[in-house]
C-alpha cells in the first residue's frame, strides 16, 4: 500500500466495534482511535465503559463487525483478551479480527498473538499506522 | 415464545444487505417478502433524547415481547465512515438484556433513514421478533421517509427548543400518530403538549385517530409505561380493518423509489465531464439512455 492510499480510506465498507472491557474507566484513547477508524472510512460501533467479555462479544455478533478493537489501560490485557477471545469462540465468531490497544508492554504481545490477536496498538504509535496495519490485517482476513 | 434467536446468522445477513449494491437487491427481494411484523418509529431533532428513550422503551415492552431494533446514525460524507453510538445508552441499562439491537449508518441516504433500509427490515421481519422499534437519525426535518416504514411513528420533542415551529414547517405534525415531550421534567414541557393539542386539533383527524401527547422522562418508569399503552393503543386501532393496506402500499412505493433514486444517483456521479457541458435536456438524455441499457447496474458479488 502506498502512503496516498494509506491517508485515503482504507477502512471504507469495515464494520468496527470498539470496546472497552474491564474496570478502568479512561476512554479518551478509545474515542480518539474511533474517530481516526470513522476517517479512515469505517463503521464504528462504540460500547462506552466497563463491559464485561461476554457482552462484548455479544455486541460484535450483533452488529456483525468485521473486526473488535479492545482498549485496556489496566493491566489485565491477559485475562481479558482471552476472555473476549473465548466468548467470541462460543458465539461461533472466532472468525472475527481481534485487536487490541492501551499500555501492553511488549513482553506480553506473544501471549496474546497466542490468542488469535491480529494487531497490539501502543499508545506511543502514530494513528497513521493502527489504521494501516488494520486494513492490511482485515484484507488478509477477506482473503481466507 | 418460538426458536432462539439466530444472533450470528441475523448479524451477518444484515452486514451483507448494507452492503448489497441495486442490482444485489434486486436478485435477494425473492428471498425477502415483506412481513406483517409491527414496527414502531421514533423521530425527532438531535438531542431531544431519542436514544435513550428508545432504550428505555425497548425494555419496558421486552418484557412481554421479542424486540429487535434498527438505530440509525449518519454517516460522514467525507470518509464515509460513522461512528454509531446509538447503542451506549441501552447496553448501559441492562448489561444482559435480549433485545437485538443493530447499529446502522445513513450511507448515501439523505431522509433520515439509510440505504437499504426496506431490506434490512424485511430481514428483521423474517428473523422472528414480535416487534420491531426503528429509530431514524436526528435531522429533524427530513423525516417523511420514515413515515411509510412503521406503522406507529413517534415524533418526539422536548420543551425549550423551538421544536413546534420546526415541526411544523417540515409538515411531519401531520404525520405523527403520537407526540411524546421528553425531558418532561424541564419547564415549559406543560405549555408544550397544549401547544401541540391547539396545532393538531387543526392538522389531522381526517382518519379518525386523533394522536395523544405523552410527557416521558428517563427517570421516571411511570411515564414510559405511558408511551408504551399510547403505542398499544395506536396499535390496535390500526389492526381494525383495513387501515394498514394504505400503509403497505406507501411502504412499496418507498422501496421502489428508494432503490432507483441510489441507481440514479450512481449514474450521476459516473457522468463524463463532457457530457456536463452539452444542454441540460441532451444530459437528461444521455443518463436516461444508461439507465435504460443499465437499469440495475453490477452486482458487486
Amino acid at each position: 500500500m502506498n502512503t496516498a492510499e494509506a491517508l485515503a480510506t482504507p477502512l471504507r465498507g469495515k464494520r468496527i466495534l470498539v470496546a472497552k472491557p474491564g474496570l478502568d474507566g479512561h476512554d479518551i484513547g478509545a474515542k480518539i482511535v474511533a474517530l481516526r477508524l470513522r476517517n479512515a472510512g469505517a463503521e464504528v460501533i462504540y460500547t462506552g465503559l466497563r463491559k464485561s467479555p461476554a457482552q462484548i462479544a455479544r455486541i460484535a455478533v450483533d452488529e456483525g463487525v468485521d473486526a473488535v478493537g479492545l482498549s485496556i489501560l489496566s493491566g489485565s490485557h491477559r485475562d481479558l483478551v482471552a476472555q473476549v477471545a473465548e466468548c467470541l469462540r462460543a458465539e461461533d465468531a472466532a472468525d472475527i479480527t481481534l485487536f487490541v490497544g492501551g499500555t501492553i508492554p511488549a513482553e506480553d504481545h506473544a501471549f496474546l498473538d497466542s490468542l488469535g490477536v491480529r494487531g497490539i496498538f501502543t499508545s506511543d504509535m502514530p494513528l497513521d499506522r493502527v489504521v494501516a496495519e488494520l486494513a492490511a490485517a482485515l484484507a488478509s482476513a477477506d482473503a481466507a | 415464545m418460538s426458536e432462539p434467536l439466530n444472533r450470528r446468522g441475523l448479524g451477518r445477513r444484515l452486514s451483507a444487505l448494507a452492503d448489497a449494491s441495486v442490482a444485489d437487491v434486486l436478485a435477494l427481494t425473492a428471498e425477502l417478502p415483506v412481513g406483517d411484523v409491527p414496527r414502531i418509529g421514533l423521530t425527532g431533532a438531535p438531542g431531544v433524547g431519542k436514544s435513550s428513550l428508545a432504550g428505555r422503551l425497548a425494555l419496558h415492552r421486552a418484557a412481554s415481547r421479542r424486540i429487535g431494533m434498527l438505530a440509525i446514525d449518519p454517516t460522514s460524507p467525507l470518509s464515509g465512515g460513522a461512528i454509531l453510538g446509538d447503542r451506549i445508552r441501552l447496553d448501559e441499562l441492562a448489561g444482559d438484556h435480549d433485545i437485538y439491537l443493530r447499529s446502522i449508518a445513513s450511507r448515501s441516504a439523505t431522509d433520515g433513514l439509510a440505504d437499504n433500509l426496506p431490506e434490512l427490515l424485511a430481514a428483521m421481519d423474517a428473523a422472528g421478533f414480535d416487534e420491531v422499534l426503528l429509530e431514524t437519525v436526528g435531522v429533524g426535518q427530513a423525516e417523511h421517509a420514515v413515515r411509510s416504514q412503521v406503522d406507529t411513528l413517534a415524533l418526539v420533542l422536548m420543551p425549550g427548543s423551538g421544536d413546534t415551529v420546526q415541526a411544523m414547517k417540515a409538515g411531519i405534525m401531520e404525520l405523527a400518530d403520537l407526540y411524546v415531550i421528553n425531558k418532561c421534567d424541564l419547564p415549559g414541557a406543560a405549555q408544550l403538549g397544549a401547544e401541540i393539542k391547539r396545532i393538531q386539533a387543526l392538522a389531522r383527524a381526517a382518519d379518525g385517530w386523533q394522536p395523544p401527547v405523552v410527557q416521558t422522562s428517563i427517570h421516571d418508569a411511570q411515564t414510559i409505561a405511558e408511551l408504551s399503552a399510547a403505542i398499544d393503543r395506536h396499535q390496535c386501532w390500526l389492526a381494525q380493518a383495513g387501515r394498514r393496506t394504505q400503509g403497505r402500499r406507501d411502504r412499496a412505493r418507498y422501496r421502489l423509489r428508494l432503490l432507483l433514486e441510489r441507481r440514479v444517483a450512481e449514474l450521476i456521479d459516473s457522468l463524463d465531464e463532457d457530457v456536463l457541458s452539452q444542454p441540460l435536456a441532451t444530459q437528461f438524455t444521455a443518463l436516461a439512455e444508461t439507465l435504460a441499457s443499465a437499469p440495475a447496474g453490477p452486482r458487486s458479488r
